[in-house]
């Protein structure tokens, strides 16, 4: 290759970071902080880059078969963010351990996976083909199920390591299947062929798409195959569950949109009732099921099943409303998470991670209540927090080609998910506090980590230059 | 410069929290006076302003204020994405609104001077509650509205799990899910409004130049009015009101009772009927068959209650009923009935708040039945609770006089018989009223002193300031309601009009 373009080099970057951050344990010890420097460098250094492509270019293809679109970067921007917060969330899990686990090693080789499953994540946006396609989805699910089962002594981190396989590979049979129908269907695996040949649909496309949405469905714990989510959460380690709810999610929803506004353009219509139908379900699912959740990380796994449901609304909408949601939805929603698991971390990191460690957390350490509360605020979308809007984006996506069925619906379930949010809040701010909780500290990484998410999730909705900027040149 | 003051108003409680953020806790004292200073501040800038919109009064500021005749009024872009714009201004209604909220917030924060637990937290989020309501009555654009309208949540059952008494998770969360509820329907029915109006706007002042299509209004006006009804207390959704009142301390009753509920009424008659007017004739005469539970049986049940804020609580939901049968009078003087209503209720109920909240502080009970001879050792707070009691039941001289009697002249003067029926029921109820609260002030000014109460003080400085506000407040719109009236008038007469020449399809559904 005699030229490489500038737009690929985060690419590239990320690409190599994972070998350099595993390659360099040849060299140094296992407790040495070399490897965690690597990735935090590469990892702000490629987010920093991505900053720097210039919007409004449309598609870039890369040797005809690596799509780098405005929707990409974006995308893009969203994965190495949750990478980088999922590195540094995970840091102290290696000194000591928590939610009553001991500590990890390996950190280098942790990180290292990390990195590996948000290219895989960059790889399915990027896809121009269904083979690219499904070869993303694995190189992004594949380093969960590790990362899931990262603590060997712990024998509910195998247990859900165990599930999340199985789960997994029947879901990428159920995938491979569909890919294989539409390749029947279309007669070529490249994307705008397909899109082509499905402006004349025949029941084979709908074979395929009803078991692309069933793989699709387990990865992003859509109805009714969201069951392993909540095992899977509470057996992960705490980094990794956050990375799994940020990342896996997004790379999930990527696919989807790809699908959805590529190959499957032409029958988007008459693919809408059945989005609804699966938004809808999931998203009452998912708060029904966080409804009666006593343990933390539980209760993250039903919430994120709901906010599943609600990012599919977006998809009613037509592509440039849609991407925008769901661009603006993942950035507020990968903070909004990373905020609320780093209070559960701090906590977890001295006492159980369960309601009952959260009393009286106001009276004892306010700031970090009060972070606790404006993360839990933003997921229950509570203005002036940024989750307000991502969901406001996403109901505006909904409603803009009529379904205000499920618009109304959808908002009358935030009801119910409010409900529960305040409960995590009211354990914090109305429970009196037991006397035999450890006190809490905080490091100083972790202190200004979550101030830093607490502003950004304040202000990112209100302040409208930063996202304005963001789409005021996006092409779709 | 005036507009940019009227901006100031719901920046300053902001800028103040953000001031107060770094500054320890410890310092409970220069943080709780910077807090009092700005509230203070914020009081005279919303009197300046109403002053000046007085002067100004019956002139739109510019072109595209013209629908509502505003003043003040800024269009900013604000997120491009969804289309919205900052966009706010002032007209008599809203800044009347704002006058109201400016009063009750600065007599919250002194009256919380001395409330337990972490008072840093606790005045940021008094002033969040304020930049909250600010917000609700100066947009004009639906998403910033809403923004503001739902901001409430949050900080209100932080205030009450945080800070309340009793059962206040309980209270905290009835409060915050209903009034959650009642916005979601909002939400629903606004995205409606943008798409469904083919002008893709989220103005109100645009919207109101369109006729929105029939069948979408038929089905959204009553989602709409029921949503902003749940915050005003309308029945069926009064429910979350009297538990919410009880447990929150007596800043957020005050705050909830004197200003948020109205935020309901405002959004009814600002964007509901006005927008909706179609379907608004429709649906209105159901909604004065639903008054009768808020005017009528209100009034029975506080006579029922002995916890004092309670019987505040259902107090405030029957005259909260007479702003809806003002409103669905659809009449020039039963809109202006409403409105003085919503303004005169305000302090009313303020005081009423303040007094018990004082009260409460010095007996620790809310019971009556517990309490008695509090004239002896408490005259001043004695004589502030019954005033806001005589003021409630319509003596002259007093707001609520002006404001009640307004409202049953314009709802007789709707022609049909239902109203009709109604109004009469409502101006018989006031009997019900004059009786609960004589019986309450009885039993707890009078009678027998428990010998506990002994040691017990009346009012300090800071207390009587707060009481002697607010019955001047009162006694003003009692002694010279014309002013205020006027300014009402004019703006109230845009929406009127709008109402007013809106023709019902004969089918109901279709036209």
């Amino acid at each position: 290759m005699s030229y490489i373009p500038n737009y690929i080099i985060p690419d590239l970057l990320l690409l190599i970071l994972p070998f350099l951050v595993i390659g360099s344990r040849l060299f140094v010890k296992d407790n040495s902080k070399i490897p965690w420097r690597i990735a935090n460098i590469g990892l702000v250094l490629i987010f920093a880059l991505l900053n720097f492509i210039p919007l409004a270019g449309g598609s870039r293809f890369f040797i005809n078969n690596w799509n780098v679109s405005d929707f990409g970067i974006l995308m893009r921007e969203v994965l190495v963010l949750s990478a980088i917060l999922g590195v540094w969330l995970s840091k102290d899990y290696f000194n000591h351990g928590g939610d009553g686990k001991p500590a990890m090693n390996q950190i280098a080789e942790f990180i290292g996976t990390i990195a590996f499953a948000t290219f895989g994540g960059i790889t399915v946006i990027s896809a121009c083909d269904l083979l690219t396609f499904f070869l993303g989805l694995e190189i992004a699910t594949i380093p969960m199920y590790a990362l899931t089962a990262w603590n060997k002594r712990d024998q509910l981190g195998s247990e859900a390591a165990t599930k999340y396989i199985l789960m997994g590979s029947v879901a990428t049979a159920f995938e491979l299947f569909g890919f294989s129908y539409l390749y029947g269907f279309a007669g070529t695996i490249r994307f705008d062929a397909i899109q082509t040949a499905a402006s004349n649909p025949n029941p084979l496309l709908w074979i395929a798409i009803l078991f692309l949405f069933c793989g699709i469905g387990f990865k992003l714990t859509l109805f009714p195959f969201y069951t392993w989510a909540p095992d899977v959460y509470e057996g992960a380690p705490t980094p990794v569950t956050a990375v799994l709810s940020v990342t896996s999610k997004a790379t999930a929803i990527a696919f989807l949109v790809m699908l959805v506004y590529g190959p499957l353009a032409p029958v988007r219509e008459q693919i809408a009732p059945l989005i609804a139908l699966l938004a809808g379900v999931t998203l009452f699912v998912g708060n029904l099921g966080a409804l009666k959740q006593s343990r933390l990380r539980r209760f993250m796994a039903y919430s994120s099943i709901a906010q599943a449901g609600y990012i599919m609304i977006a998809l009613l909408g037509d592509s440039a409303m849609a991407k925008t949601a769901i661009i603006y939805y993942l950035f507020v929603y990968a903070l909004s998470n990373y905020l609320a698991f780093f209070v559960f971390g701090i906590i977890g990191h001295h006492r159980e991670e369960s309601f009952d460690s959260l009393r009286g957390l106001s009276k004892q350490n306010v700031s970090l209540a009060v972070a606790l509360a404006v993360a839990m605020f933003s997921l229950a979308g509570i203005p002036p927090l940024a989750g307000f809007f991502g969901k406001f984006h996403l109901f505006f996506s909904g409603a803009s080609t009529g379904h205000y069925g499920i618009v109304v619906f959808a908002v009358l379930n935030n009801v119910l998910a409010l409900y529960y949010y305040l409960q995590v809040i009211k354990s914090a701010w109305a429970d009196e506090a037991d006397e035999h909780l450890t006190p809490l500290r905080m490091t100083r990484r972790q202190r200004w980590v979550i101030v830093l998410l607490t502003v950004a999730v304040i202000l990112i909705g209100i302040l409208p230059f930063l996202s304005n900027n963001v789409f005021a040149g996006f092409t779709f | 410069m005036d507009t940019l003051l009227f901006n100031l108003i719901w920046l300053i409680p902001l800028f103040t929290v953000l001031v107060c953020a770094p500054i320890p806790g410890a310092k409970a004292k220069l943080i709780k006076g910077i807090h009092g200073v700005s509230a203070t501040l914020v009081l005279l800038l919303v009197a300046y302003l109403t002053y000046r919109l007085y002067t100004l009064s019956g002139t739109p500021a510019n072109e595209a204020a013209a629908p509502l005749l505003l003043q003040f009024f800024t269009d900013i872009p604000w997120i491009a994405a969804l289309n919205a714009h900052y966009m706010v201004g002032a007209d008599g209604l809203n800044m009347f609104l704002l006058l109201l909220t400016a009063v009750i917030v600065w007599a919250g924060v002194f009256v919380s001077w001395e409330i337990k637990g972490n008072q840093k937290v606790f005045f940021a989020l008094i002033q969040m509650l304020a930049t909250s309501v600010y917000g609700v009555f100066m947009s004009m654009d639906l998403v910033l509205f809403f923004v503001f309208y739902e901001m409430e949540a949050l900080c209100m059952y932080l205030m009450i799990a945080g800070y309340g008494s009793g059962r206040k998770d309980y209270g905290g969360k009835k409060l915050t899910l209903t009034l959650a509820f009642g916005s979601s329907m909002i939400l629903a029915t606004l995205f409606g409004l943008y798409f469904e109006s083919g002008i893709h706007s989220w103005s109100i002042m645009e919207l109101s130049k369109i006729t929105i299509p029939m069948d979408f209004q038929m089905w959204a006006f009553p989602l709409m009015f029921m949503g902003f009804a749940v915050s005003s207390s309308l029945f069926p959704f009064h429910f979350w009101s009297p538990d919410g009142h009880a447990s929150a301390p007596t800043a957020v009753s005050m705050l909830a009772a004197g200003v948020m509920m109205k935020m309901g009424a405002y959004g009814c008659l600002r964007i509901a009927m006005f927008l909706m007017p179609e379907a608004a004739k429709i649906w209105l005469p159901w909604v004065v068959a639903f008054l009768i539970f808020n005017v009528v049986l209100g009034p029975f049940i506080a006579l029922r209650h002995k916890d004092l804020k309670y019987i505040t609580a259902y107090s405030s939901i029957s005259h909260l009923g007479l702003i809806f049968l003002g409103l669905a009078a659809i009449t020039p003087v039963g809109l202006r009935g409403a409105a003085l209503q919503m303004i005169s209720h305000g302090f009313l109920t303020g005081l009423f708040f303040a007094t018990i909240g004082m009260i409460y502080e010095r007996t620790h009970t809310r019971d009556i039945t517990q309490m008695g001879g509090i004239m002896r050792k408490m005259p001043f707070l004695g004589v502030g609770f019954v005033i806001a009691g005589f003021a409630g039941l319509g003596l002259p001289g007093f707001s609520g006089f002006v404001a009640e009697s307004t409202i049953f002249i314009g709802a007789f003067g709707q022609e049909s018989t239902l109203t009709r029926i109604v109004t009469i029921l409502a101006i018989l109820s006031i009997t019900t009223t004059a009786v609960y609260i004589l019986q309450t002030a009885n039993r707890m000014l009078h009678g027998n002193m428990p010998a506990k109460y002994e040691t017990l003080t009346d009012g300090c400085f800071r207390e009587k300031l707060i009481i002697v506000v607010l019955v001047a407040c009162l006694l003003l719109i009692g002694i010279f309601p014309g002013w205020i009236s006027n300014m009402l008038d004019q703006s109230i007469a845009p929406i009127f009009a709008k109402i007013s020449a809106a023709t019902a399809p004969v089918n109901g559904i279709g036209g």
